[in-house]
This record gives C-alpha cells, structure tokens and sequence, in this order.
C-alpha cells in the first residue's frame, strides 16, 4: 500500500495474465544474447550510481524503498521469490530458499516450508529454519522499531505477532522453526501471504543478528552477494558471497554504488565508462537523443515497464468537483500528451483508466481521449457550471518536472474556462496537504500509484473505497465516496478467479466512464542506460530495474 | 663655495586624461650650504612639484622634466635610478605635511628609524638602533629608549612630526627638504618644531629648504625666500629685502593678508580670486586675472625676472614700472601700519 | 586580553542559541510533519503516531529545543538523523573533511593566483594586462559557479577526458572497497570542483587586492619610504604589501565561513559529499536534527573563524589591539 515515490516490490502471481501483460507493453525482450547465461563474464567490478539518492537502510528489515530492495535481492536467500530471466520465466514465482512451496494444512491456516539443506551465510555459518524466524522477529520486535510490519498489520495475520509487537511476548509463537522446517500459523486463510514471502522484509538473517533501531550497515548474507562495507552518503560494496549455493547469477567480483550523484554528471560518467549504470535512471531530456543512436532495448538504452500508473486527483468532496459533469469536462480537457511529452521520449504509454498490465481485470479502454484535449466536447460538458465554479486550489511539488507539468495541466483547465490558483508545496508537505479530510485543494497533478502486489484490489479498493477515509493519511486523495460503487467493491473482492477479473474489469470502467474522480494520463516505463561494456541485460518488471548479479562487465 | 643645490630653469609637466598639467616652468634658484630658502606661494603654485621633481619622486611615466638640478656640481635630472636612491635620504632629506599619515603605522618608530639607516649605511641593526635612540634624543623625545619601540598611533602630532625630523636627518644629510612641515600642527608646536630645526640646522649644519604658505614661518627661519605662482618664480630675495621692499603685486597680497594681532578691521585683506588652472595656465603674466593693478601687456607678455634696486640679487617679476611699484608700495605699507597704530 | 575573549566568548554563545533557536522556530512554522515522513507514506495513524513518540516529536517544541541542547552539552550529541537514524556527529564528522577540503584547497589556490595578479596589475594600471586581468575578473564575478562547474567537468572530464568527471576519494587510505583513495587521487578528483569554487573568489580578490595596493601605493607613508631612498622592492615589500593585505586578512576570514556552506553548488555538481550537499538533502526530507546540527556547525565555523580573524588583525595591525 505505498504509493509510486516508495515503490513497492512484491507481486502476486495468479495467472498467465502477466505474462501478457509483459510482453503488450513490449519490453519482454529486453535481455541481450547471453539471457540466462550464469557464467557469461564473471569477475570485475560493477560500478553503480544513484542519481540524487542513496540507500535510507541496507537493514533487510527497515529498508521500504525499491532501490533498497533491488540491492537487497542480490544478497537475499527468501523462502520464494522470481528467478533473473527474462520475460515469462522472470515473472513466476519459485522457491529459492524453501526446497518447494510450502504445505499447506486443510483449514489454510498453516504453511510449512522446507529449508534447502546446505546453505550457508556468507560468514560460513549455516542457514536453518530459525534464520526466518529472526527476521519476523525484527520486523516486528518494538526494540526494532520497524514501521514496516504493522503497514500490512502482519500482527494480526500471525498467531502470537500481536502479543510480540506489544512487547508481551518474547517470541512469536505462530512461528515454529525446527532445524529446517519453518511453520507459520495464521489467524485466518491468507490467499496472498506466499507472495509476501517474497519480499526482502522476510529474507533470513542470522538468528544471533542484533536489534537495532539505526539499522545494521553490514551483515551477513546468504544470497550471492553479501555486504561487504556501507558508508552512508559515500558508497556501499558488495562482495560475491563464497559460500553461496544455487544458481542464481553472480557475474561481477564486487558490486559499488556511489550515492547522490547529479543526475547529468551521472549520465556523463557513465558515458564515459566512468560508471557502468545509474540505478536511479537518466535525465528526462537524454532520452530521446540516446534512443536515437542507440536504439531501445539494442544493447546500451533500456526501457522497462512498470505497473505505476499517474493520474491528476480531483478533490471530489469540495465544489467544483464534486459535480460528475464538470469532472468530465476536465477528462476531456487536460492534454494527455502533452504530459507525456514533458517526461521525455519513452516515458510510458498514454491511458486513461486505473488498471495497469499485468493487473488481472485490466481490459484497455478509452473512456476519454488520449490523443490531445478535446476543448470543445469539455466546454460542452461542463457547461456553465465552469463558468460559476470557485477558483481552483492546484496544488503540486516544488520539483522543476512537478511544476512543469502542473503548469501544462493548468493551461489546459484555464483553456475551458477555470480560474486558477498555482499552489507550490515543499515535497516535506505535500502529502499533509492533500491527504488530510478536509482539504482545501481542488486539483492535485502529483497523483500516481504503483503495485504492492499484483491484484486489482490494490488498485480499485485501496485508492476509491470511500468508507475507509479517515482524518489524515488518506491515499484516496480524491476522496470518492460512492455507496453504489462501494457496494460493486465488496461484491468484487469476494469473487477469484477469473470472475474476479472480470468484475474488476467492470469496474475499471465504470469507474472512469460513471464516475471519473482522477484523471489517468500515463502507464510509466523506466529508462536506463549502460556503459559499453555491460552486458547480460536481464530486466525486473517488479523491481523496475535490471538484475544486478546478473550484469557483467568481466 | 659649491652651492649644495642649484636649479636652473626647471620645468615639469604632466600628462593626464584632461591633458598636459604645467605644474612648474621655468624654476631657478640656489640654495647655500647650511643656509635656509623659503619657498612661498599658494596650493597650486607649484612649490612642493618643484622639490618632488628635485627628489626625483615624480612618477616618469606621466611627467616630464626639462633644465637642471645640480647637487653640489652634479647633474641629478637624467641620473639612474640607484643613483637617485642614494641621494634620497642620504643627500637629501625630505620631510612632509601631515605626519600623521606619513609614518608607516604598522611599523614601530625604531623600525622605520633603523630602516632608514640601514638603506643608507653598512652596519649592523645594534648599531642601527643605537643611531635611532640617539636621533631620537636629539629631537627631544623624552624616554627615546624606551619610545623607540613604539607605533607612529602612540605618538602625538608634534611628536611625530619631531620622528619625521629624525628620519629625514639621521643620515646626516646635506640638505632638507621640508614641505609644510607645521601646517598641521597647532600654533605652540610649531613653534618648538621651527625651534627645533633651527637647532638642528647650526648643529648639523643642514641647508634647509622650507616650502610653505605662512610668510611668518619664513620671516623666522629663511635666510632667502622665493615666491611662487602659477608654476614660476615670481619673486625672489633676501628674507629682509623681501619684507623691506616687495616689488610684485603678488608678494603685496601675501604681505597684505598677514593676520596681525593688532588689526581692527573686520575682515583679513583676502587676494581675490582663485590660484590659476595649471592644465590652462593664463597667458602672459599668471598673476593677471587676479591683478589690481593689471594692463594690457600683462595678458600677453611673461614678465622677465628683473633686478629690483633694493638687495643682493633680488628679482621679481612685473609690467609695472619702477615708479608707480614704489608707490603702491608705500601706500600699502602706510595703511598696514596705520592699522597697527590704531 | 583575556577581557577581550571573554567577551568574545560570551558573544558566541549567544549567537549559537540565536541560531539554533531559530532553527527550530522556522520548523515549528512550517507545517511539515517528519514523523509521518519516517514512518513511510502508506502508514497508518496508528504507526506514525508510534514513530512521533519514539522520536519525541510529540513534545512541545520548547521541550524539544532544550533536549537538544542538554544533549549537545552534556553527551556532544547532536542527536541522529530522522531519515536514517544515524548520529548527526558522525555524518558532520564524516561531511566536514570533503567541505573543508574543498575550501581550504580553494582558498590557497585563490589566493595563490589573486594576490600576484592583483599586486601586478596595481604597478601597471590601464596596461594590456591589467584590461584583460579585469575583463576575466567581470566574467568570473558574473558566471554561476554551477555553470562554471558543469562547463568544466563537461569539456575537462568528459571531452578530453583529463580529469574525473565527479566523485570524492578520501585522503588516508583504508575504506573497505572505496574506488579510490589516498592524496594523489583526493587532488586529483578535487582539481575541477578547486578550479570551479576558487573562480568567484580570485576574481573578488584580484579586484580587492589590485584596489587596495593601488590605493595603498599612494599613500603618504609611502612616499616617505621612498623619500628615504628605499627600492620598490622593499617599498612593495615593507610598506605596500602589510598594509594593503589587512583588509584581505578580514574579508579572508569572513569568507572561509561562509564558503564552508556555501560549496553547495559545487558539492553537487562534483558529487562530493560535503555538508553542503548533505543539508540539501536534509532540508527536502525535513531531517530536522540533521539541518540543526549542520547549522549548528557553520554557526561555530563562522564564529571561530570571525574570532581567529580579530586576533590575526590585532596580531598585524597595532593600532587596534587592545592595549
């Protein structure tokens, strides 16, 4: 449940859905020659910059943030997680650290893994059933104090987590760990919690690891890679763990990030051959001039999808918006793309609903058009109501693309007719701005999403279900509150399957053509570029980025 | 006998944004060994242009110089510049206006003492000290022992001007030039700096060139006195002649607006007007716009430099005649007397 | 003289409280809540409100500013980063090494270039070289240090490839896995963001030194010099050159604390992890005890180096010390 700034890092597989998904927004060969190929280049030292940012924790479990997690991977060993290859193989589920995915008992409520035998950290010791055990305890230990766990109020999931988390227990007692064997006891059937598994919250620790609230810098790592050394704000190593077992990639020798680089002098450099890649991505403007002489997806450009999606919020419980028509007006008004254009070439694919590929109930529509505004149609629409609505609060960040496209997007409210008021807000106050009841802004154009877990619920539900507004905090932003659709959401999220899909593909639609609260614009890709010699390209639609142990610059 | 500074006919020019400033032209005079020239005239009149240019201290990029300056028989216009810094301070002295800015302040007094000497002689900084201690008693600073490690700032006026004094003759020059050297300093101290130098002067025997605006400084110490205007000469005599018998109405101004103790009128007898521009210097006579008594000719004839009938090689220059300068002259000195009477 | 720092004492910490003070105030006035921002965006009431208590933000601001103080004073803690709870001490002490590289570097090499060039074109005034000398000061007054930086590293670094394009590399070796260490390659990756700080500088002082020494070379102290049959050698040297260098001395001091924040924009352009970039960052995720701390940090840089540079002009000017 976080939202496009955090991205957010585990998917739930229920389908070949998001193999077609993957493959339509056309990135399922973006992989060089050697796809798949372990020993293709090993050795050498992979050089990767971080435009504008570093790691906040390289603690597996305070790290919430995707570039964190995309590290992490690299010296994870989860219970299950996805394997670096490219395209459909890539985005199936499978055991890494279990032997297989676990047993589970008659009434669902208890899962039984196998730990594979043999594994090892990364300072020789052995890796056992109680490693995973460990890294609950962290996440949920208040000497911790981890804000991670309670986010997908785990406690209550877990037998006995509760009782932990209030510091009335001294372990948790829905989880067993017996040599190899690792039992979890839920309060209630959980169709999703395998997924979760895969996250880097539950990758195993040893079980002597500390507490710690600053969070450790390094530790050891059962996963290809270890942390060899952190420097927060100067550079973090990571070393090819010697006693790694499996047949995960592990090409370069050592692995060096170099934090907060300028965005352009990070591009020269890797230019240069100074630096072999910027995690983070490239300058919007160096797109479109490094797909012309290098092509997409041929060898030094990349561009991978994502399942964000960015949409303009509308405040509907204030006049203007919280008239169905004026909003319609303002779907047809805004200039999809123009923003577009403003993110550089290859930013994403135009759209004008919620639901992304790879979402099961995502069926493409266009309930408004994508192609440039139509002034006319929203002038019709709106009517006079544009005429007498109040001046419009248009909040957005201080960043120059915030403010970039925030003055696009008023252009085109004030072409139909709206007075405007341009509203800048330091990103420290942002979200207290709009996510509180009772806000005064109208029109909000930072507004966008990403997938915690590959279910539409984490769309429709979380972001439009108007009965779960609260005081402060609230990610429905737009806040919509529409008993009857409220009522299709119940009636959606009891269904599976394949009827689950298409009730939420319902309402996919009904949402934009009934009621359209937000205004989708675009589905975004990320883009990278690579020095010369990197090779072994292998791209993670969830991670948004490539696989970092399977890169080889040898 | 040697004259220990003879000039003859010095000019000196300077080249500036607005043009050539003529700030002295045509400059003559002889100065004895041990005898003391007045130099008078007003700010502009070309009196401390004409000593710097003798010094060697104008700047040769922007001036130029033509005549000749003899010190004691040698030709010093055209000398090398090591030359001149040998002459400078150890020839000659030069001493100047306002002390207060003329001591280096972040320097002790010995300091500046002893650099002087050391510039000039070869010996070690002991000895160098003790001739600063021992200049330093000669112009009567009380605890010079002790003083002489202090900052110019720890001093006051007359007392820096008494450590200028020492500076400019520690060497033991032949000659000092001292330009305006009481001008800043109250009425008392200037009394006892005059004193001083007088002192000095028959202990030394310093000729001493005394360039200044105040004729009763150059009644008290000069033994010769020459009046500048306008970059020349226009009088020049014995310190008695010049006060018995001015011949120029220029030197009748000056006389004139003496402030006298015992004068009842109202105001000082101003000369009216202002000194000349020296980048558009008059034509003819350089006293002419200012002059009462001017005629025709004064406007385009320079006046040549005359004998006058009183004194030893007393010259002036003037259109007038003989007969109606005598006159003038005595009405002038009739009324100032009356004054003094009343 | 001990009366004199004393005061001077005094003096200091009542501008750190100042400061500090109002720190905390403009973050009191801003609506800006980092318990929400630590505690991650999706959480709920209930989270943020458990993080709010664990970083005492729930206390009264007053409370909050005294904590700090009693902190700073009894433990020398400035206390931990709201972002990733590491101690502010140890991110300043890590931080403060690369800024001070940057500008004391800087400093020698202005210096270095400023005060021959600008003793030389105050002796030849209006001369071809003093023209030029002040058209390249007018560009190097005008020119965004950013836009210098960028134009350096691209054409130096990149084009021709002679210098690193970014980076930092720290001078005693010993890092585990730094890329580069020790002083040839901490000079080498500093020699484009030197160039690129001291630009501004030199030219400021180059018009501050050639003014002062053109002035200084008419006053009458050294005429006297001169009259006393000195060489322009030692005139320059003895007289000129002490006095004209006092004002340099002050504005020299002055200038080494605040260019000890102000390497901002050259930190970022050249990646180096000075204090300058690191309260940039702080300032965008609103790490209060880390904006508190750098500023408390240039707050005593700027007073140490304001006193050190009253004790120097005391030390060479004698007419102001206190007697």
């Amino acid at each position: 449940m976080r939202r496009k700034q955090v991205l957010s890092l585990f998917m739930l597989v229920l389908g070949v859905a998001m193999l077609v998904a993957a493959i339509s927004v056309g990135a399922a060969s973006s992989s060089s020659k050697k796809a798949g190929s372990a020993e293709a280049n090993k050795g050498g030292t992979l050089k990767l910059n971080q435009a504008e940012s570093d790691f906040d924790f390289v603690d597996p479990q305070l790290a919430y943030r995707t570039d964190d997690w995309s590290m992490i991977y690299t010296t994870a060993m989860p219970l299950v997680g996805f394997p670096e290859k490219a395209g459909a193989a890539g985005a199936q589920l499978v055991p890494i650290g279990a032997t297989s995915f676990p047993t589970v008992s008659g009434n669902g409520k208890t899962y039984t893994f196998h730990i594979r035998p043999g594994l090892k950290f990364s300072d020789g010791s052995a890796l056992t059933a109680a490693a995973y055990q460990r890294s609950w305890e962290r996440i949920l230990s208040p000497k911790m104090g981890s804000p991670l766990g309670v986010n997908l109020s785990l406690q209550d999931d877990i037998v006995g987590a509760k009782a932990f988390l209030d510091g009335k227990a001294s372990k948790i007692s829905g989880i067993s760990a017996k040599g190899l064997t690792l039992s979890f006891h839920l309060t209630a059937p959980n169709a999703t919690f395998v997924s979760i598994l895969s996250m880097m919250w539950f990758t195993p620790v040893k079980p002597s690891t500390p507490y710690s609230t600053t969070g450790l810098n390094v530790y050891p790592a059962a996963g290809p890679y270890y942390i060899a050394s952190r420097d927060p704000g100067r550079s973090t190593v990571l070393k090819r763990n010697p006693y790694y077992k499996g047949d995960r990639p592990a090409n370069p020798d050592q692995i060096v990030f170099t934090p907060n680089v300028n965005t352009d002098q990070s591009l020269l450099q890797v230019k240069a051959g100074q630096a072999d890649l910027d995690i983070i991505g490239i300058p919007a403007t160096a797109a479109a001039g490094l797909a012309q002489q290098y092509g997409v997806n041929k060898g030094r450009f990349w561009v991978g999808p994502t399942s964000c999606v960015s949409y303009m919020a509308m405040n509907n419980a204030r006049a203007p918006f919280n008239n169905l028509n004026v909003r319609k007006a303002v779907e047809y008004a805004i200039d999809r793309p123009a923003q577009v254009r403003l993110l550089g070439a290859y930013a994403g694919k135009r759209t004008a609903q919620m639901l992304v590929p790879g979402i099961p109930g995502y069926k493409p529509f266009n309930a408004y058009p994508i192609k440039g505004a139509d002034v006319a149609k929203a002038k019709s629409i709106g009517g006079a109501a544009i005429a007498s609505a109040p001046t419009l609060n248009v909040v957005h960040t201080t960043s120059t693309a915030s403010t970039n496209r925030a003055q696009v997007a008023e252009f085109n409210l004030k072409q139909i007719g709206f007075k405007v008021n341009d509203q800048p807000t330091p990103a420290t106050n942002y979200y207290q701005v709009i996510q509180t009841r009772g806000t005064s802004y109208n029109f909000v154009t930072n507004g966008g999403w990403c997938a915690d877990y590959f279910d539409p619920f984490d769309y429709i539900n979380v972001l439009f279900d108007g009965r779960k507004l609260q005081a402060a905090n609230n990610n429905n932003y737009a806040y919509f509150n529409n008993a009857t659709f409220n009522k299709a959401l119940d009636h959606a999220s009891a269904l599976s399957g394949s009827a689950r899909a298409a009730a939420y593909a319902q309402l996919d639609h009904d949402l934009m053509a009934k009621y359209a609260p937000v205004v989708p614009y675009v589905i975004s890709t990320n883009r990278f570029f690579t020095a010369s010699r990197v090779k072994n390209w292998i791209y993670s639609t969830y991670q948004g980025s490539p696989y970092l142990n399977a890169l080889a610059v040898g | 006998m040697v004259a220990a500074l003879e000039v003859k006919d010095l000019s000196t020019s300077f080249r500036t944004d607005d043009g050539i400033v003529q700030a002295v032209s045509g400059v003559s005079f002889q100065l004895d060994p041990g005898s003391t020239l007045g130099v008078v005239g007003e700010s502009g009149s070309g009196k401390s242009v004409t000593f710097l240019t003798v010094m060697g201290l104008v700047d040769p990029r922007q001036a130029t110089v033509r005549g000749s300056v003899l010190l004691q028989g040698e030709e010093m216009l055209g000398a090398s510049q090591s030359r001149m810094r040998q002459v400078r301070g150890r020839t000659i002295g030069m001493i100047f206006q306002d002390p207060m800015t003329s001591l280096n302040p972040v320097k002790t007094i010995g300091w500046q003492l002893q650099e002087a000497v050391l510039i000039h002689q070869d010996v070690s900084k002991k000895e160098a000290r003790k001739q600063a201690i021992d200049i330093l008693k000669e112009v009567e600073i009380p605890r010079a022992d002790q003083r002489i490690d202090d900052y110019p700032h720890q001093f006051s006026g007359g007392m820096r001007q008494r450590v200028m004094i020492a500076m400019a003759l520690i060497n033991n020059p032949e000659i000092l030039i001292a330009d305006e050297p009481t001008t800043a300093l109250d009425v008392t101290t200037q009394a006892q700096i005059l004193r001083l130098m007088k002192k000095l002067q028959a202990e030394y025997e310093t000729a001493i060139v005394m360039i200044t605006h105040d004729l009763g400084v150059v009644a008290e110490l000069a033994d010769q006195v020459i009046v500048m205007y306008g970059g020349k000469v226009v009088e020049q005599a014995q310190v008695d002649d010049l006060f018995a018998k001015p011949e120029m109405p220029y030197t009748w101004g000056l006389l004139g607006s003496l402030p006298r103790l015992n004068a009842t009128g109202s105001r000082l007898d101003q000369i009216p007007g202002q000194p000349p521009s020296l980048l558009n210097p008059p034509s003819g006579c350089p006293f002419h716009p200012r002059c009462e008594f001017v005629m025709p000719i004064c406007r385009v004839e320079l006046p040549g430099l005359d004998l006058s009938t009183v004194g030893n090689d007393h010259r002036f220059r003037c259109h007038l005649d003989e007969e109606s300068r005598a006159r003038i002259w005595a009405q002038k000195k009739a009324a100032l007397v009356s004054e003094d009477a009343a | 003289m001990t009366q004199f720092l004393i005061r001077r004492i005094f003096w200091a910490i009542f501008l750190f409280l100042v400061a500090t003070i109002i720190t905390y105030l403009i973050f009191w006035v801003i609506p800006s809540d980092p318990a929400a921002l630590a505690a991650g965006k999706s959480a709920t009431p209930a989270d943020i409100a458990r993080v709010r208590h664990f970083l005492h933000l729930d206390e009264p601001i007053w409370k909050q500013y005294l904590r700090f103080v009693w902190q700073l004073v009894r433990h020398g803690s400035l206390g931990e980063s709201f972002v990733n709870r590491q101690p502010v001490r140890t991110i300043i002490s890590k931080d403060a090494p690369v800024t001070a590289s940057l500008v004391f570097g800087g400093a020698v090499l202005w210096l270095s270039l400023s005060i021959p060039v600008g003793i030389l074109s105050a002796l030849r005034p209006r001369s071809i070289m003093d023209r030029v000398t002040m058209t390249l000061v007018l560009i190097g007054i005008s020119a965004h240090p950013v836009w210098i930086g960028l134009i350096f590293s691209y054409v130096f670094g990149y084009k021709l490839g002679l210098t690193p394009i970014a980076g930092y590399c720290n001078f005693f070796p010993g890092t585990v896995g730094a890329q580069c260490e020790g002083p040839v390659q901490w000079a080498y990756h500093l020699i484009l963001p030197w160039c690129t700080f001291m630009i501004l500088f030199a030219a400021l002082y180059v018009r501050l030194i050639r003014a002062n020494v053109m002035e200084t070379m008419n006053e009458d102290y050294v005429r006297t010099a001169r009259a006393k049959g000195a060489s322009q050698r030692r005139v320059m040297v003895q007289h000129v050159l002490r006095n004209s260098m006092l004002p340099v001395v002050t504005i020299l001091g002055m200038d080494l604390g605040l260019a000890l924040g102000g390497a901002i924009f050259t930190e970022g352009i050249f990646n180096l992890p000075g204090l300058g970039h690191e309260i940039i960052q702080a300032y965008g995720r609103a790490d209060l005890p880390l904006i508190t701390g750098i500023v408390v940090f240039s707050t005593i840089a700027v007073i140490v180096f304001n006193f050190l540079v009253d004790v120097t002009y005391g030390f060479l000017d004698p007419r102001i010390r206190p007697s």
